[in-house]
């Protein structure tokens, strides 16, 4: 973080979005569960970060595929912000999303699937797996979830094992349960 | 690889408003603000991912430059609209300046054709800055009333 003053970075990072210079744009977000780190590319959203990861890590691995002029700002990003701070208040989430961080196909499709499960609504592994063309890939619909670079709006805590448990999350188990609890979902 | 853009802002904004503080005053965050823009055109261009403090404090400091003349220009414009309209040429200036006592015309002499700021001035005349300040504007009354 910085100690420059926030109207000179907002500034900045308003000219560069008129000049066209920005490759992506980031802010941060407080939210029930935490700081999220919500990154978008001219097409949408591609990444979000709970505050548990890497915050560099992320940025860098956006900057490694839509180039490196990464800015912050929360004036640019207000539409994203407004978005998930509604969500948290129980207002359904659309936002267009960028799912190149996800390149191989099969995670692609789990994803791409995985959007269409609405709020409050849950799907299993072996579910999810069969929807995206493969039923016997639950364990890989596992590693797609764990790895969903866009976790909240592309909702991966709507996956459970078949057992009726929590099962695992990239941001802990603590977070998915949270985020269900919040949609109205009881789980064990 | 070039690092993502803002964890260069991040990490060295601070120390890079401080020098552009010591260059330019009151008009630190204007250049900043313009560095930065001129580092981000310039960012994906750049051949290797070395050195990237070093190169941010260089455009920082070419910026302030460059803020400085542009300014010059416009105080210049403020304080001497007489010589304005004789062209700075040399023998006009001189021509200019003729009239008024030989102190003064060394004061008109270091501001506008050596071009020092006021700490430069009261070095050569061996005065405080703020003396050296006077003396030039006194100087420009003199000249404007005389020419009214």
């Amino acid at each position: 973080m910085t100690g420059l003053p926030a109207s000179l970075l907002e500034s900045v990072a308003a000219a560069a979005v008129r000049e066209g210079l920005a490759d992506a744009l980031f802010t941060r977000l407080k939210t029930p569960i935490g700081r999220l780190l919500v990154v978008s590319g001219p097409q949408g959203v591609v990444r979000v970060a709970f505050e548990t990861e890497d915050e560099d890590a992320a940025l860098a691995e956006v900057a490694a595929a839509l180039g490196p002029r990464v800015i912050g700002s929360d004036r640019e990003m207000a539409a994203p912000r407004d978005a998930l701070a509604g969500y948290f208040e129980g207002e359904p989430l659309d936002l267009p999303v960028d799912l190149r961080l996800a390149r191989a196909p099969f995670r692609h499709a789990v994803l791409e699937r995985l959007r269409e499960v609405p709020r409050g609504k849950t799907v299993s592994y072996g579910e999810l797996a069969a929807r995206a063309g493969n039923p016997k890939a639950a364990r890989a619909v596992g590693t797609a979830c764990a790895r969903n670079p866009v976790p909240i709006i592309v909702p991966c805590h709507r996956v459970l094992p078949g057992t009726g448990r929590l099962g695992s999350y990239r941001g802990g188990p603590e977070r998915k349960a949270a985020l269900l609890d919040l949609e109205g979902i009881r789980t064990r | 690889m070039l690092p993502p853009f803002w964890s260069l802002v991040e990490a060295h904004g601070d120390e890079l408003l401080v020098h552009a503080r010591r260059l330019s005053g009151e008009a630190a965050e204007d250049v900043l603000q313009d560095a930065l823009l001129r580092a981000l055109r310039a960012y994906p261009k750049l051949r290797h991912a070395e050195h990237l403090r070093a190169w941010l404090y260089r455009v920082t400091t070419t910026t302030a430059i460059d803020h400085h003349r542009r300014a010059k220009r416009e105080v210049v414009m403020d304080e001497l609209p007489v010589v304005a309209t004789y062209d700075t040429d040399h023998d006009d200036f001189e021509g200019l300046i003729a009239p008024l006592n030989e102190t003064a015309q060394t004061a008109l002499r270091l501001r506008f054709v050596d071009d020092l700021d006021y700490d430069g001035i009261a070095a050569r005349l061996g005065c405080s800055s703020a003396a050296a300040r006077q003396r030039v504007s006194t100087a420009v009354r003199t000249l404007r009333e005389s020419y009214a």
